[in-house]
């Protein structure tokens, strides 16, 4: 796809959407009170 | 090309448009706090794009573009791990930091430091110094930039570039504080991004598409459209240092992670860290998709890059005179290039002025020192900083991106191991930290030396180490950390508490 080899879609895109993941979990879970 | 009307009128209009910034900024300057950390008044936008526009350089233009050009998707782990760094400096420093700041009125990360390690000369001063050593590498980086987009646009020598540039940059970041950073940087930020989100899919487009690019590409060479090269500088361990080195080295950078003590409330940081990766990963990929589309359009004949050392730095704007055959736009373009430049520019000078006027001066040196004097000082060194700095970029590097990550290198080596340490590790101490800190930037410089200079010493050939270089010094700085720690005294337990030091965070 998009003239690019499976592995580098495969290993781009699972990093995106951990990292997306992740942050989208701190923003849930942080509740920051000052 | 030769200077137009209509591109002189965009530039001059921008560079007007941040002079009056600093003149508005000025007028909200009454102390110091004000000057360095915007009277912790920063909202959740200007927060976020003022964190874009510290970490967004000159490399995010024209070094992202032209690594791409040069290397191919090997290197596209920049584009997730610069922008992760924001994120990384909010969550694992900024909550620490903002909390303890609230009651201890930190203004610069030395101030932390100087409390966490119970050091109030020693580290503070190393620190200091280490931070004014990087940052000023960082600058001359910066400077090569801007220095390179006005040669183009306006077909002047280095030298009279170079002194425009650094002008407007200095008389509104000396005059109006992190106050007229922090806006400047919002209207930095919205135009680099509005205009790359715009300018690149142009880019790629006129190449003949993002599909054809890559084909392109691996036609040249498959390790290209790879996303490691095995041949190559981006093999799988580099790549695992580069994102060390990018993501941690660029969050424990003093010039950055100071914006987190200038916030106005701490639930900011709840979606901080989101909002940047999203907005500038995007800006960034599409960056990264045009150096690529550079790369085909040399390849394919469509236009040559100039005959210099560092012609990759410059594929993008050759890409965008192309592609956009349109006088106004190459004058809106060089302010989107200027705009990603000056927004670190302004915040390098800002933080060297800090950690002169504020850790130096005011608290070592003159501790009686009375608050409008530090305040002077802290414009002085501001002014004094930016012409030092253009002096030494009067010679610029090879290329640009090796320059920028030599200085996050130096960065993560002497600042990542302190800072982690310190509000993570109760056994970490003084003596650790010293020795932490001053290994970690003097072997980094000796690295760095080696490897820009391509040194072979001792058998090993140190232009083609497996790792970036400052992957070694960190790991230097790490043992010296553990080592020094475990033999020596430990801090307090009233100090451990009163900076919230431990395996947590407060949520």
């Amino acid at each position: 796809m998009f003239g690019l080899p499976d592995i580098t879609l495969l290993t781009v895109g699972i990093t995106i959407v951990v990292v997306i993941a992740a942050l989208v979990y701190w923003g849930l879970t942080f509740e920051g009170h000052d | 090309m030769a200077a137009d009307p209509v591109t002189i009128a965009v530039v001059s209009l921008y560079f007007i448009g941040m002079l009056a910034i600093g003149a508005w900024a000025s007028k909200k300057i009454k102390n110091t706090e004000d000057y360095l950390v915007a009277g912790r008044s920063l909202g959740f936008w200007v927060f976020v794009l003022l964190m874009i526009g510290t970490v967004c350089s000159g490399m995010s233009l024209l070094g992202v573009s032209g690594l791409g050009y040069k290397a191919g998707w090997p290197t596209i782990w920049e584009q997730i791990f610069v922008p992760l760094s924001i994120g990384f400096c909010v969550i694992f420093f900024g909550v620490k930091l903002h909390n303890v700041a609230k009651t201890s009125g930190y203004m610069t990360v030395q101030d932390y430091l100087a409390h966490r390690y119970e050091s109030p000369v020693a580290l503070r001063s190393l620190a200091a110094v280490a931070g004014i050593i990087v940052s000023m590498i960082y600058l001359v980086g910066q400077y090569t930039a801007i220095a390179i987009v006005l040669m183009w646009l306006f077909a002047i020598p280095l030298w009279l570039a170079l002194i425009i540039a650094t002008l407007v940059t200095m008389v509104y970041t000396a005059i109006g504080g992190l106050y007229a950073v922090a806006w400047a940087s919002l209207i930095q930020s919205v135009i680099l991004i509005v205009g790359v989100i715009i300018m690149a899919p142009i880019i790629i487009f006129y190449a003949g598409g993002f599909t054809h690019v890559n084909e392109v590409m691996a036609s040249i060479n498959p390790n290209l459209v790879m996303p490691w090269n095995p041949s190559g500088a981006f093999a799988v361990p580099y790549i695992f240092s580069f994102a060390i080195l990018l993501m941690v080295g660029l969050a424990c950078a003093p010039h950055v992670i100071n914006n987190v003590l200038s916030i106005r409330d701490v639930k900011y940081f709840k979606w901080a860290p989101l909002a940047a990766f999203l907005i500038y990963g995007a800006a960034m990929f599409l960056l990264k998709f045009s150096g690529f589309a550079g790369l085909t359009m040399v390849k394919e004949g469509i236009f040559a890059l100039p005959a210099v050392t560092n012609a990759q730095d410059y594929v993008i704007l050759y890409g965008i005179q192309y592609s956009i055959p349109t006088i106004a736009f190459w004058g809106i373009f060089a302010v989107i290039v200027l705009a990603a430049v000056m927004s670190t520019t302004d915040r390098l000078m800002l933080t060297i002025g800090a950690m002169v006027s504020w850790d130096l001066y005011k608290k070592v040196l003159r501790p009686d020192a009375s608050d409008k004097n530090v305040l002077l000082l802290s414009k002085i060194v501001v002014v004094l900083s930016a012409i030092s700095t253009m002096i030494l970029a009067i010679n610029p590097p090879d290329m640009l991106a090796i320059l920028i990550w030599m200085g996050i290198g130096v960065m993560l080596s002497t600042f990542a191991v302190p800072l982690l340490a310190g509000m993570y590790w109760r056994g970490a101490t003084r003596q650790g930290a010293l020795a932490a800190m001053s290994l970690g930037l003097v072997t980094a410089l000796i690295f760095g030396f080696l490897n820009y200079f391509k040194v072979v010493f001792a058998g090993v050939n140190f232009a083609t180490i497996p790792l970036h270089f400052s992957f070694y010094s960190f790991v230097i700085a790490i043992i010296a950390m553990i080592v020094v720690s475990i033999a020596t005294k430990k801090t307090t337990e009233k100090i451990l508490d009163e900076t919230q030091t431990g395996w947590y965070i407060s949520k």
